[in-house]
């Protein structure tokens, strides 16, 4: 190898600095993109867990019960246990040990609870209720100050006495607060006359007026009764109180009431502010594992059983993650792979500018070896430092850099340039004669063909294969670059369909050039010729293309991803708003569905029965379903007012026959069909036949539904008091709080914000539209490279066919046309092949992970969107590539034509 | 006595400026009768590319006149020297300057097109012009299936095409070797006479300056001898 020249080298980059900046500049920006994406992406994951677990709320409360212990005495009655409050700090503590540390560290400290039954106070007044809590966390919390009476304490001096099991009601001593306190009209030494649901009395004394010292401490969210009256609770109109009860006082609440009607339990909140996605891993391992204790234990009455629905949370959050991962990792390998183009364009570029300088430093003795050499060490001098700037950037704004993806980037873009400048030396000094005879030229020209097409078909194959796979296999779970084939199915979709359409311009700019020749118009097959002479160049239209379809791509992502976001929100409440009442108010929802048809701004209102998991019995298999039981007719009349699937009529619905009520049905697994029978286990050893008569739309977030008609359901004896309210028009969440109903309101706008705004969604939406603006930027870029790259060809022409007396405004309109076609094949064909990769890849792409579909998100290309900024993109530039040219031609003698070399 | 077809005057041409400016042409002057041959002739350098420029309107003098066929070159704005180069003067390259992806009969018609000829005249003058420099058989053929010296030949029944006043030609048989240089040198000797055109022809070859009815020497800029 002969030793480099410094000064050839110095010297190129001098003549071609502004490509070498160029290059310099994708690669920094390729570099921040893909240095940044992988840190954004676990913040993001990281904020993902802090979110879903704050807005589980209550699901992700990590709960544990445990049944009182047997209090029978020696006498057979029961005996009053005056340490009881001893037992349920210890049970709290004995909770608390059972902790996993990495459990432990992600949970808010616990709050005892012991609460009562909900009893009806029988002073008169209409609905009041009166539930007693017992409280206590920390060390003496949550404390509260006496401002009338005293704290509660027992009721009898004698602290472990047995009392008979049908006597007297055990007399109770509670605190109120001040405001219930003053609702009730109730003082010190009062008694509150109240009675259970079977009217058994119970004997509640008033001890004490408390104000709590901090209102705001998380125990009391548990019972706020406590505090304040709360309405609605227990059925509409209702109002609940709650009586406080003390360290002394529980001892007589537990002789006062059954086992059944106190319930002991222990709560740890979790604490979102502590968690990552790592540490999110292992908790949702604990979570597990505390679980299936539960499981082990349960034939110990007063063993710990723990709740909670932080795993699922977790493990939802977790798939959600993966997806999001995966999908970022499409977008991440189709703007590699683009910019990957453009460099290779750029690359392109400088060696024709310096095929002469290389041909002569090769002819002067220079090795092939030594060329590349020289050319690695300037394209490493220009990409390295670029990719640590990009790096720099990245981590200037994300707090760190992943190398993961750069790393490759960076190697292929260094390479590149070395690459195409060695193999153009090596082809302009290579002794390589056309073969005399015409079949050997032949031959030879069939050699290239064929390698060309075999090239031709690895990329399409391999495009093929990862299509398939990851139609076949869906997107996986990739997290921080670890991804297969299927990931970078979209691109290599994108680069074989593009290459497929570049290797027919040719022909096209070919029959072109042939109706030119018919035209009277010189300038059309000017135009034309230069075309059909630059046709067979296959990087310049294959960049252009590739990247205006994955641009569009990314958009069509973008565009479906937010009507899946408003779909889902859609699904996910069925309506404008829905009110889901609980057990105890829901003997009032029909009253309230009809309160809110009548209200002003409400379009319909429906109140149906929804039960999440009921268990179905279909040919000896068990099918879990959410069963709807409702006015099918009014239904039918609400959805049809909503982007959501309408409800079938195939007749019938309402009418039981022979005791069967028709239904109709939705599976996942498709193990309910229109025309199964089916049934119903009830309570009562009995069970219900159904028929199902036709399908289901997908009704909230679950896949399996059935739905029944409220009529058909109640003919044939099936419960069927409604529980849920949808209600659609601008006024219906307004109606739904007038009426003061106190179950769970969700509406359709705050789903849909709250989806938008969640940290995953929201991440790789602006992912989508920052990988559709560099690939649309990258596109642009590719096709101004390539118009210079073929710039003193068509300069060489254009100033020939000058000297046959072309004015110069007609040299402009040849050179734009002369580009028309790589603009025109990449306006058309790339929102057209974006288009089709989404319609192909949005399914396996899992995006209803991140919109809370229940089915595959419909496919929305912004067809306008793609197509305007497509055309009107590639149309300036194309219009400013001939404006500069014309401006640097103005610079250059016509008369250097003379002087020009073929 | 005849009119000149070809006027040249005062011609001073400098690129640059400063020390380092380069005096291209100084103080040129010489006129070409109608129907003549002239060989340009200089060493590399000399000045005769740059002449050729001038007279074609391809380059502005910054001093002197040039006359064509009675039209001050110099006086004209960019359009009227492309209608210039599209009436009165034709080129003929020493790298041919052919279209690659257009045939030979195609690359002939180029120039009437630019004219908005009528196509049966086109295809009439085209196969006129292939005939008179013996390619009436090759018309289909594209440059690339053709060898140099007919390409060169293709090229100038291009210049031909629109029946310019004056061809010029800048070393048309460089890049041909002797034997097709020499058979070029004929056919232009030939056209000239044939077709009534008056040609300025820039070589090197002494047998292109013994086929001119005149040689014009430069040296450094200036006209040596005439």
């Amino acid at each position: 190898m002969t030793p480099l020249h410094w000064p050839s080298i110095r010297g190129r980059a001098r003549a071609d600095a502004g490509p070498l900046l160029l290059v310099a500049l994708v690669v920094t920006v390729v570099a921040l993109l893909a240095g940044a994406t992988p840190p954004v992406l676990r913040s993001t994951s990281d904020e993902a867990t802090r979110d879903a677990v704050r807005r589980a709320a209550d699901d992700a409360a990590v709960r544990v019960e445990a049944e009182w212990p047997d209090d029978y005495g020696p006498n057979g009655g029961r005996v009053r246990a005056p340490l009881l409050a001893d037992d349920v700090a210890s049970l709290a503590h004995l909770a608390e040990g059972e902790l996993e540390p990495s459990l432990r560290s992600a949970l808010q400290p616990p709050v005892a609870t012991v609460s009562s039954i909900s009893m009806a106070v029988t002073d008169g007044s209409v609905q009041r209720r009166l539930q007693l809590e017992y409280l206590h966390s920390g060390d003496d919390g949550p404390a509260v100050t006496w401002i009338a009476g005293k704290a509660p304490g027992p009721s009898t001096p004698d602290e472990s006495i047995e009392i008979p099991l049908n006597g007297a009601p055990w007399p109770m001593q509670i605190g109120l607060s001040e405001a219930e306190a003053t609702v009730l009209g109730a003082k010190p030494g009062d008694r509150i006359p109240v009675q259970d649901d079977r009217r058994t009395p119970y004997d509640v004394r008033v001890s004490g007026i408390f104000r709590p010292v901090d209102p705001a401490d998380p125990a009391w969210r548990l019972a706020p009764w406590l505090l304040q009256p709360a309405a609605n609770r227990d059925g509409l109109g209702s109002t609940r109180f709650g009586g406080l009860l003390s360290d002394e006082s529980l001892s007589d609440a537990r002789l006062a009431f059954r086992s059944d009607q106190l319930r002991r339990s222990v709560r740890f909140d979790a604490d979102p502010g502590t968690l990552t996605w790592e540490s999110a891993q292992a908790l949702a391992s604990a979570v597990a594992t505390l679980k299936g204790l539960s499981a082990v234990s349960a034939e110990r009455d007063t063993s710990l059983k723990w709740a909670t629905q932080l795993d699922s949370v977790l493990r939802d959050l977790r798939n959600q993650i993966a997806t999001a991962s995966a999908q970022a990792a499409v977008l991440l390998i189709a703007v590699l792979a683009g910019a990957l183009l453009v460099v290779s364009l750029a690359a392109d570029l400088l060696t024709r500018r310096r095929t002469p300088a290389l041909t002569t430093a090769r002819q002067r003795g220079a090795g092939l070896p030594t060329i590349a050499a020289e050319l690695a060490v300037e394209s490493t001098v220009v990409a390295v430092p670029a990719a640590a700037l990009g790096l720099a950037l990245a981590a200037v704004v994300t707090g760190s850099a992943a190398l993961t993806w750069v790393v490759p980037f960076l190697v292929l873009a260094v390479a590149a340039g070395p690459a195409f400048g060695t193999l153009a030396a090596a082809r302009a000094t290579r002794d390589k004669r056309a073969p005399a005879n015409r079949s050997a030229r032949r031959w030879a020209l069939r050699t290239v063909l064929l390698r060309r097409a075999a090239i031709d078909v690895a990329v399409v194959v391999l495009a093929i294969g990862a299509l398939v796979a990851l139609r076949q296999r869906g997107i996986g779970t990739a997290e921080d670059g670890d991804v297969g084939l299927p990931a970078a199915a979209p691109t290599l979709g994108a680069l074989a369909a593009a290459l497929l359409l570049v290797r027919l311009l040719p022909a096209g700019t070919g029959a072109a050039l042939k109706l030119s020749l018919r035209s009277r118009r010189p300038l059309v097959l000017f135009a034309a010729a230069r075309a059909a002479a630059t046709a067979s160049r296959l990087l310049p239209a294959l960049a252009v293309t590739a990247a205006i379809a994955l641009a569009s791509f990314a958009i069509t992502l973008h565009a479906t991803t937010d009507r899946g976001l408003s779909d889902g929100a859609w699904q996910a409440v069925g309506a404008d708003v829905q009110l889901t009442l609980g057990t105890e108010a829901a003997g009032s929802t029909a009253e309230i569905a009809q309160q809110v048809a009548a209200a002003p701004g409400v379009r319909h209102a429906v109140a149906a029965r929804v039960v999440d998991s009921e268990r179905f019995i279909a040919d000896n298999t068990s099918i879990v379903a959410r069963l709807v039981v409702v006015d099918t007719a009014a239904l039918r009349q609400l959805r049809a007012g909503t982007p959501l699937a309408g409800l079938p009529d195939p007749g019938g619905l309402t009418t039981a026959v022979d005791g069967t009520v028709p239904a109709l049905v939705r599976t996942s697994d498709d193990s309910l069909r229109p025309g199964t029978s089916f049934r119903l286990p009830l309570r009562t050893n009995t069970f219900t036949p159904m028929t199902a008569v036709g399908p289901a739309p997908a009704i909230g977030s679950g896949d399996d539904v059935v739905v029944v008609d409220r009529a058909a359901a109640a003919a044939a004896g099936l419960e069927s008091a409604p529980n849920t309210v949808w209600a659609t028009g601008p006024g219906a969440a307004a109606a739904i709080r007038a009426t003061g109903a106190d179950g769970r309101l969700t509406t359709r706008a705050e789903v849909l914000d709250e989806r938008r705004t969640a940290p995953l969604t929201a991440g790789l939406v602006r992912l989508q539209l920052v990988a559709a603006g560099t690939l649309l930027a990258l596109g642009l870029l590719g096709f101004a490279l390539a118009a210079a790259a073929g710039a003193p060809q068509r300069w060489e022409t254009l100033a020939r066919l000058r000297t046959l007396g072309l004015r110069p405004r007609d040299a402009h309109r040849v050179a734009a046309g002369e580009l028309l076609p790589v603009a025109l094949v990449a306006a058309v064909s790339g929102p057209l092949l974006g288009a089709l990769l989404s319609w192909l890849t949005v399914g396996p792409l899992a995006l209803n992970v991140l919109t809370g579909q229940v089915a595959v998100p419909v496919t929305v290309v912004p067809w306008w969107t793609v197509e305007v900024v497509a055309v009107v993109a590639l149309t300036v530039v194309l219009a400013a590539v001939v404006a500069t040219e014309s401006a640097v031609r103005k610079k250059r003698r016509l008369g250097d034509v003379l002087r020009v070399s073929s | 006595m005849t009119e000149p077809l070809l006027s040249v005057r005062g011609v001073n041409r400098t690129f640059g400026s400063g020390p380092a400016a380069v005096h291209a042409l100084r103080d040129i002057s010489f006129d070409v009768e109608p129907g003549t041959m002239v060989a340009l002739v200089g060493r590399s350098g000399s000045g005769k590319t740059t002449l050729l420029n001038v007279i074609g309107g391809l380059d502005r003098p910054d001093a002197g006149t040039v006359v064509v066929d009675g039209l001050d070159v110099t006086g004209l704005d960019e359009d009227g020297r492309s209608q210039l180069r599209r009436d009165k003067v034709s080129y003929v390259f020493q790298t041919f300057g052919l279209i690659p992806v257009l045939s030979a009969a195609e690359n002939v018609g180029v120039p009437l097109r630019l004219a908005r000829a009528d196509p049966a005249e086109r295809e009439r003058r085209v196969n006129l012009l292939l005939d008179l420099v013996g390619l009436a058989g090759h018309a289909q053929q594209r440059p690339g299936e053709l060898s140099g010296g007919q390409q060169q030949r293709v090229a100038i029944a291009r210049a031909l095409a629109a029946s310019p006043r004056l061809l010029i030609a800048d070393e048309p048989t460089g890049q041909l070797d002797a034997e097709t240089g020499l058979a070029v040198m004929g056919l232009l000797r030939g056209v000239v006479e044939s077709e009534g055109v008056t040609a300025v022809v820039a070589t090197h070859d002494p047998v292109m300056m013994a086929l001119a009815d005149r040689v014009v020497r430069i040296s450094d800029g200036r006209v040596d001898a005439c």
